[in-house]
């Protein structure tokens, strides 16, 4: 599932279970397109949860993640950090990477 | 409006076909050796070429002579073979120049003609100083070919630029066996510098081969003693780029073995300060040795010259600074202990420096082994990074035992002219004789302050800074030349501008080996075409050519844009980037639009280049941006 959370709504969620999280600018054409990649993923894997956090409304969040940078997406699993992309991302990537770390 | 369109003839096509009416022209008129045929740059790429033609009643030899500025010195002269129909490459002219030409009959008449040449440069013609005599460089050229968005030049023992090219070829020039030189061809398949393949030409600017290949080139070839060609590449549809090596035969552009680096390789370690996980090794260099059939490979992201074998591709030695780090945030920075262990040197001798980010690696006859050391960063930890100001960079020469796994030091130029010297990209060397090198340290840069700065040239001349090029020629540890050029210039060589082989020849050029299918965007966005064409705003364009399109466009900052290919139901998406380039590794900036570097630009002007290969039938070229599907009015034929 998709959902577009603020600073405190994604510190609540990040840290349970798989989570693929995009730091993202809605000014920026491969963040949009990375959009569209995300809706593929959320049909192959309906149980991820995906987090997009806006990279300029949540700064001091995305200094707390080292989030330099968009798009950017962080894959945590129980809230630990497993994997970080930066740029836009395929969506064979995105499966490869999540299917690494599902189990 | 309709999008404008341009169908491109390749280069070797309309070489020929000037050629033709070059040769028809001579069979109709009376040319003499007193009133010869005179085209000036026939071949289109290099300004400062001519070729003459004219026929004798006998058969004679012919030299040809462009006259120095200053005599004999600056003269560059050539016999050809005797023949009844001379058609003459004139190559060294000078730019914006009545030359004198002298063509004279083996023992026979002598006459002068004039050539004149426009300023090819602009007045801006990059050369700040060229110290040396012309007892020691003679009627050789310095070449340097581009870093930036200058252009290849070549010059004399004065600094007058007697060779140039009008196209973005680059990467490194080399002369082959037969006299012809390879170089990188100036059709780019992908930003920031991956390019079609390969031309190979003479020095007046006449191509007899491309070498296409699925990968594209970058940085470096080599010439095998058999004349095939090892070619540095990558799978541009992979996750990773520069990273493998083919090699090509050299009459059928038929790609005969690839080498990739992650088969021997541990890949994510090693890393250097400008190490990203796409571009882990960034290959700049390749080298066959003979003596012990072997390859060598210059990793500029893991601070490394690797060698394997030719036959199996199994690693035989790495020159690294071998450090193993048992911290686990650094580990990745460092080398598996049990890799450095059967792999890496040790260093003997009192004066030892391992190289960092190194361009341009090289076995000497004797084994030794050298290369451009960037000394960019100048460490493995980076909490010992060397900023630029405190940095050097230095050609350096290594011996290696390769039975006790030791290596000394023995020779070194550079280090002592510091931060003035250093290059953190690009450079080479090259062996002439013991003893006798070129160090060339194309990519130094300053700050619009006057600070040494560790920018990429494309970056810090788009920030207002200045970059330059020092080219060095050293004997016996004594300064022989120097060359000093504005602009960062990728390599430097040191070539003859006729050859003893082939200086031209007549006939078509062949368009070898094949161009790779272009990598689609995995997801397509369901959208219903609008029916409105592509807005004026965006100034699109489309070049065809024979083997592949480009659109070109100015998109907006922050713009979604896909392009399509549709056919019925088919589709084909490509996604074409909006954003400010990303780029650590800048070997050639040539194709950099100034607003691709600058985050704060609005407008986005964007080349995307699709190949045929791959695609079969005519499609509508259309164009999503972000909740529009445009029309463009064209279509491709693949």
């Amino acid at each position: 599932m998709i959902q577009e959370v603020n600073a405190t709504e994604f510190k609540e969620k990040y840290g349970s279970g798989l989570v693929l999280s995009d730091f993202f600018s809605a000014t920026c054409g491969p963040c949009k397109m990375l959009g569209f990649v995300l809706k593929d993923i959320e049909k192959l894997f309906p149980e991820l949860s995906i987090l997009k956090v806006n990279f300029e409304a949540n700064p001091d969040l995305c200094k707390e993640f080292g989030v330099a940078g968009y798009p950017t997406i962080i894959l945590f699993k129980d809230g630990e950090e497993k994997k970080r992309l930066t740029g836009l991302q395929q969506k064979t990537a995105l499966v490869k990477l999540i299917e690494e770390f599902k189990s | 409006m309709a999008v404008k369109y341009e169908f491109k003839e390749h280069i070797i096509e309309r070489q020929y076909q000037a050629e033709q009416e070059m040769l028809a022209e001579l069979e109709q008129g009376g040319y003499t050796l007193q009133n010869p045929l005179v085209k000036l740059n026939l071949y289109f790429i290099n300004p400062l070429s001519a070729v003459i033609a004219f026929k004798t009643e006998e058969e004679v030899a012919i030299t040809v002579t462009v006259l120095g500025k200053i005599r004999p010195q600056g003269n560059i002269y050539h016999t050809f073979a005797p023949a009844k129909t001379h058609v003459l490459p004139i190559v060294g002219l000078y730019s914006n120049y009545a030359n004198q030409v002298e063509i004279q009959a083996y023992r026979g008449e002598k006459a002068v003609i004039t050539i004149e040449t426009p300023d090819v440069f602009d007045g801006k013609d990059p050369i700040i100083s060229m110290d040396t005599t012309p007892e020691y460089l003679q009627d050789n050229l310095i070449f340097v070919t581009p870093a930036t968005d200058d252009l290849a030049v070549a010059y004399d023992y004065r600094g007058d630029a007697r060779w140039h090219l009008n196209v973005p070829c680059s990467f490194d020039m080399k002369r082959l066996r037969n006299g012809n030189v390879v170089i990188g061809t100036d059709r780019l398949l992908k930003l920031p510098y991956y390019m079609s393949g390969l031309y190979e030409m003479s020095l007046c600017g006449k191509i007899y081969k491309e070498f296409r290949l699925p990968g594209g080139y970058h940085h470096d070839s080599f010439e095998m003693p058999d004349g095939n060609l090892l070619i540095l590449t990558e799978d541009l549809t992979s996750e990773t780029v520069e990273d493998m090596c083919v090699l090509v035969d050299r009459e059928t552009g038929e790609i005969l073995k690839t080498w990739d680096y992650k088969d021997f390789m541990p890949v994510g370690y090693g890393r250097s300060g400008s190490w990203s996980e796409e571009d882990w090794f960034h290959n700049n260099a390749v080298w066959y040795d003979p003596n012990t059939n072997s390859l060598t490979f210059s990793g500029r992201h893991v601070n490394s010259m690797v060698n394997i074998d030719f036959d199996t591709g199994k690693l035989n030695w790495v020159i690294t600074d071998p450090q193993v780090f048992d911290d686990p945030e650094k580990e990745h920075y460092g080398w598996p202990r049990e890799f450095v262990e059967k792999y890496c040197f040790k260093p003997i001798g009192s004066n030892f420096g391992w190289q960092y980010e190194q361009h341009a690696n090289l076995i000497t006859p004797d084994g030794d082994v050298m290369c451009f050391d960037n000394h960019h960063y100048g460490a493995r930890d980076p909490e010992q990074y060397l900023p630029a100001k405190d940095n050097y960079s230095r050609g350096v020469r290594y011996h290696i035992n390769t039975k006790d796994m030791t290596i000394e030091q023995v020779w070194e130029y550079g280090k002592d002219r510091g931060a003035a010297f250093f290059s953190p990209y690009i450079c080479n060397v090259e062996f002439y004789n013991e003893g006798h090198y070129m160090v060339h340290s194309g990519g130094i840069a300053y700050t619009a302050e006057g600070e040494p700065s560790e920018m990429l040239g494309p970056m810090i001349r788009h920030l207002g800074g200045s970059i330059y090029s020092i080219t060095t020629e050293i004997d016996n540890n004594k300064l022989m030349l120097e060359l000093k050029v504005h602009g960062n210039y990728y390599r430097g060589e040191k070539l003859k501008p006729y050859s003893d082989g082939i200086n031209l020849e007549l006939g078509k050029g062949r368009i070898l080996g094949e161009m790779g299918v272009t990598k689609e965007f995995e997801t397509n966005i369901p959208m219903d075409p609008s029916g409105e064409m592509i807005p004026e705003k965006c100034e699109a364009s489309l070049t065809e050519e024979m083997d592949r399109f480009t659109l070109h466009a100015t998109f907006m900052k922050g713009q979604m844009v896909l392009l399509l290919l549709e056919q019925g139901e088919e589709s084909h998406p490509y996604f074409m980037s909006t954003s400010k380039g990303d780029f650590k590794a800048m070997c050639m900036g040539t194709f950099l639009d100034a607003s691709t570097l600058d985050e704060n630009a609005l407008k986005r002007p964007i080349n995307y280049s699709v190949n045929k290969a791959g695609l079969s039938g005519t499609y509508d070229i259309r164009v999503i941006i972000d909740d529009t599907k445009y029309e463009t009015g064209l279509q491709i034929t693949c």
